[in-house]
C-alpha cells in the first residue's frame, strides 16, 4: 500500500473553493480597503445603458399606473373579476412580491445569524429588492379595493365614526404584517447603509453632494463608540427580523387557510409559503444579481463560490416547495373528502392543468439541474433558471388562487377566469414600478456593503498573526 | 480640552496606541476605524452595548400595546358571533408579535442613536476622512502637560502621523 507523505504541502481543495456556508470567505483579488472603496463607488457613476433600463422601466410604470386611473374611473368590473372568481391577478401579485420581499431578510438576516460567508456580497442587493418589493405588493390590496382612497380604514386609530377595524379578519393581519416587514426591512437596509454613505461623504468632492451625503449619514465618523453600538444593534435588528420573515408569509398564507375553500383550508399553508417565498425571492436575487456583477465589473465581489452557494439554497428550497406540492396531494387523498379530491384533479388533469403544469416544471423540474456543479457555476443557465423560477412562481400563486375558486364545492359554482387587459397591464407596471426604484437606487448607493466587505479583506499589521475577520 | 490625533496605517499599531494611552491614564480616547473590529473593543475594555436593554423594553412595550389594542377595540366595539369569545388571544397573537417587532426594532435604532450620539450635527475635532478609508485613528484628549507625551506614545506605537487638534 502507497504511503502518504505527511511532508508534501497537501494542496486542499478547501483553499481552492473556501467553504462559504461558514463564515470562511475569501477574496483574493480584493487587496486593501482602497480598492474596496474605489471599485464599489466607481460602480456609481451612470451608463447609457442604465439610463436606457430606466427609462423602459419608468415607462412601463406610467402605463401601469395610467390604466390603474382607468380602472378606478371606469369601475372594478375591467378587471377581469366574475363570481364567484373575485381573486384574481392583483391577489395573485400581491402574494408573488411579498414572496420577492422575503429573499432580502433571508440573506440579511438569518444567513447573518448563521454566519453564512456568502450572503456578505450579495444581501445590500436582496435588501434593497425587498424594499422595493414590499412597496410594490403593498400597492395591490389597495387597487384591489377598488376604491383606494378608503385603505386607511384598515388601520386603527380614533375616528369620529367611532369604527374600528374587525381584528379576527386576516386583511388587518396582513396591514399589521406588512406595514411591520416594510418599515423594518427598510430600517435594516438603511442602518447597513449609514457607514457606506459616510464613506462616500469623505470620498465626495462635489459640496453640494457632499452635505447631502452628510446629512445622510447623520455624521457618522467610524469612531469604535459607534461601531460598538452598531453591530449590537444591527445583531438584534436581525434577530428580529428573523421570525418575522417566517411570520409575515405565515400571515399571507392566513389569507387563503383561513377561508372555508377547497385547497385552502389546510395547516400546511404557513410553511408552504414561506418556502415558496424564499424560493422566489433567491430566484429574483439571481435575476438582478447576475447583470449587476456583469455590467458593475464586480465578478471578484461576488464570485461564482457566492453564486455557487446561493444556488445549493435554491435547489433546497425548490425541493421544499416540492415536497409541499406533493405533501397538498397527500392531505386531499388521505382525508377522503371527495371536494378536495377533485379539486386537486381539477388542478393538475383538468381544467387548470396547463397553469399546474408551468408551476410544476418551473419550481421542482428545472431547479434539480443545480444539483450540477457546472450548471450552479454557469452564470448564463442560472440567470435563465431564474427567469423561470420567476415564472413558475408566480402560477404558484395562480393556481393556489383561481382554481380554487372556480372550482368550489358545488358544480353550480364552477367557472372559468381569465384576466383582463387591464390585470395584465396593472401586472406589467408593478414590474415597472419595482425595477424603478432598484435601478434609482443602485446609481445612488452602493450596491455591495463597502463596509462589511472591509471586514474580509485583511488589515493591515504591523505584526502577522492571523485574520479573525471584524466584529460585525 | 485639546488632544493629539493620530493616523495609523496598521491595525495593530492603533491598538497598541489605545492600550498605551490607556496605561498613561489617558482616559478620553476616540478611535476610528474604517469597520468594526474586536481588536479596538479588546484594547478598551468596553462593556457590552446597553443598546439591548432599549431592545428589550421596546419589544415588551410593542406586545403590550399590540395585544391591548386589539383587545380593546374588540371590547369597545363588540362583534358577538355565536359562542366565540369576544377578545380571542390565538389570532391577537399576531398583532403582539408584529407590533413586539415593530416597536422593539425601531427602539433598536433609536437606542444606537442615542448611545453613539448619532446624529451628528457638526464633524467633531479629531475626525479626518481617511478613517473611513484605509487609515486607522486614534484621538486623545489631556492637559496641555499631557499632549506631549500622547505624541510621543503615539509615535512609538507606529503612527504615521501626529497632529495637535482642538
Amino acid at each position: 500500500m502507497a504511503m502518504r507523505n505527511y511532508d508534501e504541502p497537501v494542496v486542499d481543495a478547501a483553499l481552492r473553493r473556501p467553504n462559504i456556508a461558514s463564515a470562511d470567505i475569501q477574496l483574493p483579488a480584493v487587496r486593501d480597503y482602497e480598492q474596496v472603496d474605489r471599485e464599489i463607488a466607481g460602480t456609481l457613476a451612470p451608463s447609457f445603458g442604465w439610463f436606457g433600463a430606466l427609462g423602459v422601466a419608468i415607462l412601463l410604470f406610467l402605463w401601469g399606473a395610467g390604466v390603474w386611473i382607468y380602472q378606478i374611473y371606469w369601475g372594478l368590473g375591467n378587471a377581469g373579476y366574475a363570481p364567484p372568481v373575485m381573486w384574481g391577478v392583483y391577489i395573485i401579485t400581491f402574494v408573488f412580491w411579498v414572496g420577492i420581499g422575503h429573499a432580502g431578510t433571508l440573506i440579511s438576516a438569518i444567513l447573518y445569524l448563521f454566519r453564512a460567508g456568502f450572503r456578505t456580497t450579495i444581501y445590500r442587493c436582496a435588501e434593497a429588492m425587498t424594499v422595493f418589493a414590499v412597496m410594490t405588493a403593498g400597492l395591490f390590496p389597495i387597487i384591489h379595493i377598488g376604491r383606494p382612497w378608503k385603505f386607511f380604514w384598515l388601520i386603527p386609530y380614533p375616528n369620529w365614526r367611532l369604527i374600528w377595524p374587525q381584528f379576527k379578519s386576516p386583511l388587518v393581519w396582513d396591514v399589521f404584517a406588512i406595514l411591520t416587514y416594510l418599515t423594518i426591512s427598510s430600517t435594516f437596509l438603511y442602518v447597513g447603509l449609514i457607514p457606506d454613505i459616510a464613506t462616500l461623504r469623505d470620498r465626495e468632492r462635489n459640496p453640494v453632494r457632499k452635505q447631502m451625503l452628510a446629512v445622510l449619514s447623520f455624521g457618522w465618523r467610524n469612531s469604535d463608540s459607534e461601531w460598538r453600538h452598531f453591530t449590537r444593534a444591527y445583531l438584534f435588528l436581525a434577530a428580529f427580523s428573523t421570525p418575522l420573515v417566517l411570520s409575515v408569509h405565515s400571515v399571507v398564507s392566513f389569507d387563503f387557510a383561513m377561508a372555508l375553500a377547497p385547497g385552502w383550508h389546510t395547516t400546511i399553508f404557513p410553511p408552504y409559503f414561506v418556502a415558496g417565498a424564499i424560493f422566489s425571492g433567491i430566484g429574483m436575487v439571481f435575476t438582478i444579481i447576475i447583470p449587476i456583477r456583469k455590467f458593475f465589473n464586480l465578478k471578484h465581489y461576488v464570485t461564482l463560490n457566492h453564486l455557487d452557494a446561493a444556488a445549493k439554497l435554491c435547489l433546497f428550497t425548490s425541493m421544499v416547495v416540492g415536497c409541499a406540492y406533493l405533501m397538498e396531494f397527500w392531505v386531499a387523498w388521505y382525508s377522503g373528502n371527495e371536494v378536495e379530491q377533485n379539486y386537486f384533479w381539477n388542478r393538475v388533469f383538468g381544467q387548470w392543468w396547463w397553469a399546474a403544469w408551468i408551476m410544476l416544471i418551473c419550481n421542482c423540474v428545472l431547479p434539480l439541474s443545480l444539483f450540477s456543479q457546472k450548471l450552479r457555476r454557469n452564470t448564463v443557465w442560472l440567470f435563465g433558471l431564474s427567469l423561470f423560477i420567476n415564472l413558475g412562481m408566480w402560477f404558484e400563486r395562480f393556481v393556489i388562487v383561481v382554481p380554487s375558486l372556480s372550482h368550489e364545492f358545488e358544480p353550480w359554482q364552477w367557472t372559468h377566469y381569465a384576466p383582463s387587459w387591464v390585470d395584465i397591464s396593472l401586472l406589467v407596471g408593478s414590474f415597472g414600478w419595482f425595477f424603478m426604484w432598484f435601478l434609482l437606487f443602485i446609481k445612488q448607493l452602493p450596491v455591495v456593503a463597502i463596509s462589511e466587505i472591509k471586514e474580509i479583506v485583511p488589515p493591515k499589521m504591523r505584526h502577522a498573526h492571523g485574520h479573525h475577520g471584524g466584529a460585525h | 480640552m485639546q488632544g493629539m490625533m493620530g493616523v495609523f496605517r496598521e491595525l495593530d499599531a492603533a491598538t497598541d496606541a489605545v492600550r498605551a494611552l490607556r496605561q498613561e491614564r489617558i482616559d478620553r480616547i476616540t478611535a476610528y476605524t474604517p469597520t468594526p473590529r474586536h481588536e479596538f473593543e479588546e484594547a478598551f475594555g468596553t462593556p457590552a452595548s446597553p443598546v439591548r436593554r432599549f431592545t428589550l423594553i421596546g419589544g415588551l412595550l410593542g406586545a403590550t400595546f399590540g395585544y391591548w389594542i386589539a383587545i380593546w377595540c374588540s371590547d369597545y366595539w363588540p362583534l358577538v358571533v355565536g359562542g366565540k369569545p369576544i377578545a380571542s388571544w390565538v389570532p391577537y397573537t399576531i398583532f403582539g408579535f408584529e407590533v413586539m417587532v415593530l416597536i422593539g426594532g425601531l427602539s433598536t435604532v433609536f437606542g444606537m442613536f442615542a448611545n453613539a450620539r448619532v446624529p451628528r450635527l457638526v464633524m467633531t475635532v479629531g475626525y479626518d476622512p481617511r478613517f473611513a478609508q484605509g487609515n486607522y485613528g486614534v484621538y486623545a484628549e489631556g492637559t496641555q502637560q499631557q499632549l506631549r507625551s500622547i505624541e510621543d506614545t503615539m509615535r512609538r506605537a507606529g503612527a504615521v502621523e501626529v497632529q495637535g487638534a482642538r
